[in-house]
């Protein structure tokens, strides 16, 4: 809670026109931005080019920034996910107008085993319950935030987290059995 | 707000912890010639895969640039004659 505190006092501090903090915001909000990005793409170059795109997005419109209508960091959260989408969906088309010149994407190489990691298992999640999965479980955020970013209502955050862990029990459930019985 | 839903299942939350991610280090200022570069560098789909994997398309692979030199020198033969 005081760490948002901070960020927001940061924040205002940057729109006031103290360049320091920014730097401050990007030291702190880097590292779970990129992993939010990394966890559902698997892929660190695109990862870092929307960590670096939101921060350049934050600093081109910093004014429209307002902490009445919620946290710095989910804020951030949304402006990097919006960038996730529509760099992946770029990337969609130009797969399908040029193939051989359109990066491979690194979830199409997952093997196939009996013994499911939890990277593949997440990443064997539908984008939709992926995205939901990662903000709740490892970035701690409420639910209504959660719908906030992801511009959804607050009942298919709860549809799609309950059937994210109904699949991601059922993926893991050969590993689990496997380790029991060793 | 409704309870956490991953509290119920410990087995889940150990497997979700180890999921681990690597933070590089990267400026804050995105650089457009490193990006271009990292296009470059990507690995993209080979389009001859299709025709190395079959017997007769890698045939045809190495059949191909024997007959467009044929016809070539055909067309520049009919046209200097």
């Amino acid at each position: 809670m005081i760490l948002s505190e901070r960020e927001e006092e940061w924040m205002t501090a940057y729109q006031n026109g103290d360049e320091d903090a920014l730097e401050r915001i990007y030291t702190l909000l880097k590292q779970p931005i990129y992993s939010f990005i990394f966890r559902c793409t698997r892929d660190e170059q695109l990862s870092i080019d929307i960590v670096q795109d939101t921060f350049v997005k934050l600093q081109r419109y910093k004014h429209h920034y307002n902490p009445k209508h919620g946290k710095l960091k989910s804020y951030l959260f949304q402006t990097a996910y919006r960038l996730m989408i529509t760099k992946l969906n770029r990337r969609k088309k130009w797969r399908s107008l040029l193939p051989f010149l359109a990066p491979l994407q690194q979830s199409e190489e997952l093997p196939h085993s009996d013994r499911m990691t939890i990277r593949e298992a997440v990443a064997r999640l539908p984008d939709i319950q992926r995205a939901v999965v990662l903000l709740f479980y490892y970035h701690d955020m409420p639910q209504e935030e959660i719908a906030q970013i992801l511009g959804i209502p607050i009942g298919t955050v709860k549809s799609r987290l309950h059937a994210a862990i109904k699949k991601l029990k059922k993926e893991l459930e050969g590993g689990y059995n496997e380790s029991g019985s060793l | 707000m409704s309870q956490d839903p991953f509290k119920q299942d410990r087995h889940l939350r150990t497997k979700l912890d180890e999921y681990h991610v690597d933070v590089p280090d990267f400026p804050m200022k995105p650089s457009r010639w490193i990006r271009f570069i990292n296009l470059l560098a990507s690995p993209a789909k080979d389009p001859l895969d299709p025709l190395i994997s079959t017997p007769s398309g890698l045939i045809l692979l190495k059949i191909a640039p024997i007959i467009g030199t044929a016809v070539v020198t055909l067309i520049q033969i009919l046209m200097f004659l």
